[in-house]
């Protein structure tokens, strides 16, 4: 026997297709009204049309409307004007919905990430122009120490000659034209605001990973951590991956041509990026990336579960077995 | 017209035109993704970008009669995998036409949050336009907006077991005798050493086990590795 429901109407029908008992509820609702039933039904509660003939029925087995496990029977058909309504209803829901997964955080992570990438590769280009630029009329001055410097330094000068007079080097031999300084200053403003825009984003990525992944932000710092939840498309995503995968995210291009064509495999992706790894011996990388991944893993699961965060002990104690690796193989291997 | 090329009306509101496909624009004045507007006859069309669109591609690959791809206007037809609603914008101009002269009703589903953003914004303008974000599998979510079976259900959803999610669809949402339309992306699938021929013939078979096949229409050309399903529910 099945109860079958839909959004406004219920009804008990037997195997055979016959109709035991039937309530529609014929009212006119409001859109709002509608809105809640769909929501009801999305959640995948009863109606409370459903809920009468579950008492009378409690045997029947509440199946929506149009499972297929159903028998052919004649289903009782919402009004004209209660369609129009559930239309309505339905584009409401709609438009919540897509208001809603702004709430996502992933969502927001990936923004804040892919930002700071764009604007980061956009920084180091603008500034790399900027010093060829500066360069060409100040022969003289060098760059190599302080390049971070120079875009502050010349927008806080109105003119060329005050700036090498700044640097103290020898003036122009040859000047810029007027409206040539002006966007050469106006180049310089900008690189130095791009400096400051960095700052920010990555203050927003810190803020975001460590609320959203305080596990593995405790135990690869907030910014590889958001990185990993980026490149996985999403926190549970990232708890789902083996953590092989963890491991070499981010060196796709490596590990597809490793299973094409045969060569090494990757050892590291993007947690290359943690000094664990990155400051260690060539020879020992691999072991401490395979190490790392597991425990990564293991962070990324306790996030997406929302269990209780990685402690300062717990990373001290991966900390250690990076130690012993090290230590352990603290000669390289013969070849 | 200067040049005179061969229009072919397929319904009211759709025509083809050498290769390309026009549809009587709904919202008069405005393309909704950059397509070009036309006037023929005085009535303002709009081009159906058969790059962009499958089912605008399948009309124009089809050997059979275009018009047995389209629903009748005026219908509830079922969408599975909206998109950002550039096949869906046509199909409201076929089905519902301006101000929904024709009565028609679509029901448009997707999963993706940024799609729905631009379904919506199109559904504001064009009456009949339903729609709905929800996974296209799980039917008990969204099924009781489709309150009797239909009798044009059009899939295009992008992962893995596309070919039963369209049966299970068809089971539950075709009437008998009703048209089914899978789009069928073979990158989606699980890579087999056959390649994409062998994805397609295996859907074939599923399909024909429990369907009336009607035509197999491959994409290539307009989207690689894509065919068009055409199948009646018996």
């Amino acid at each position: 026997m099945w109860l079958w429901y839909s959004w406004q109407s219920a009804a008990v029908v037997n195997d055979e297709g016959d109709v035991l008992d039937v309530e529609i509820n014929d009212a006119r609702f409001s859109v709002h009204g509608a809105k809640e039933r769909l929501q009801m039904i999305a959640e995948g509660h009863l109606p409370p049309e459903a809920v009468v003939l579950k008492e009378r029925f409690p045997e029947a087995k509440p199946t929506a409307h149009g499972s297929a496990e159903l028998p052919e029977f004649d289903i009782p058909q919402p009004t004209a004007s209660q369609l129009q309504v559930a239309d309505e209803a339905a584009l409401l829901l709609a438009k919540e919905g897509v208001a809603v997964s702004a709430a996502d955080p992933d969502r927001r992570l990936e923004h804040l990430l892919r930002a700071s990438e764009e604007l980061r590769t956009l920084h180091l280009t603008m500034e790399a122009r900027l010093i060829e630029w500066v360069g060409l009329f100040l022969p003289s001055a060098r760059f190599e120490r302080n390049r971070t410097q120079v875009a502050g330094k010349l927008s806080s000068v109105d003119s060329l000659s005050a700036f090498a007079s700044m640097l103290d080097v020898e003036d122009a031999y040859e000047q810029p034209s007027d409206s040539e300084w002006k966007s050469l200053h106006d180049w310089a403003t900008m690189v130095s605001n791009q400096g400051r825009q960095l700052d920010r984003l990555e203050h927003a990525i810190r803020v975001a990973a460590q609320a959203h992944l305080p596990s593995t932000s405790a135990l690869v710092g907030p910014l590889l951590a958001a990185r990993l939840c980026v490149e996985a498309h999403g926190r549970s995503r990232l708890a789902r991956l083996p953590s092989g995968t963890v491991q070499v995210l981010g060196a796709e291009k490596a590990f597809f041509s490793h299973l094409r064509s045969g060569t090494a495999p990757p050892k590291h992706g993007h947690i290359f990026m943690h000094p664990w790894i990155s400051r260690s011996p060539r020879w020992v990388r691999g072991k401490i990336a395979r190490m790392l991944a597991s425990k990564i893993s293991i962070a990324a699961r306790i996030d997406a579960f929302e269990g209780t965060p990685l402690s300062q002990d717990d990373v001290d104690e991966v900390e250690a077995k990076v130690e012993a690796i090290r230590k352990e193989f603290s000669k390289p291997p013969r070849r | 017209m200067a040049k005179h090329r061969r229009i072919r009306p397929v319904s009211e509101t759709v025509l083809l035109e050498g290769r390309n496909v026009w549809t009587v624009n709904a919202n008069p004045g405005i393309a909704v993704r950059g397509e070009s507007l036309r006037k023929f006859r005085g009535v303002e069309h709009r081009r159906w970008d058969p790059n962009r669109s499958k089912l605008g591609a399948g009309l124009l690959r089809t050997r059979n009669d275009p018009s047995l791809l389209l629903p009748d206007a005026g219908s509830t037809i079922l969408y599975l995998g909206a998109g950002h609603g550039t096949t869906i914008s046509h199909l409201h101009d076929h089905l519902c036409g301006a101000k929904n002269r024709f009565g028609g009703r679509l029901v448009a589903v997707d999963l993706a949050p940024r799609c729905l953003r631009d379904l919506t914004y199109l559904a504001e303008h064009r009456q009949g336009l339903v729609p709905v974000l929800g996974d296209a599998r799980k039917f008990d979510a969204w099924g009781v907006l489709i309150p009797s079976r239909v009798d044009w259900l059009f899939q295009d959803v992008a992962q893995a077991g596309q070919v039963e999610i369209f049966l299970s669809a068809v089971r539950r949402f075709l009437s008998k005798d009703g048209i089914g339309l899978l789009s069928l992306k073979a990158a989606s699938e699980r890579h087999t050493e056959g390649g994409d021929e062998d994805i397609f013939a295996e859907a074939i078979a599923q399909l024909s086990s429990e369907v009336e096949l009607l035509e197999h229409i491959n994409l290539t050309g307009f989207e690689d590795q894509h065919a068009l399903f055409v199948i009646r529910r018996r």
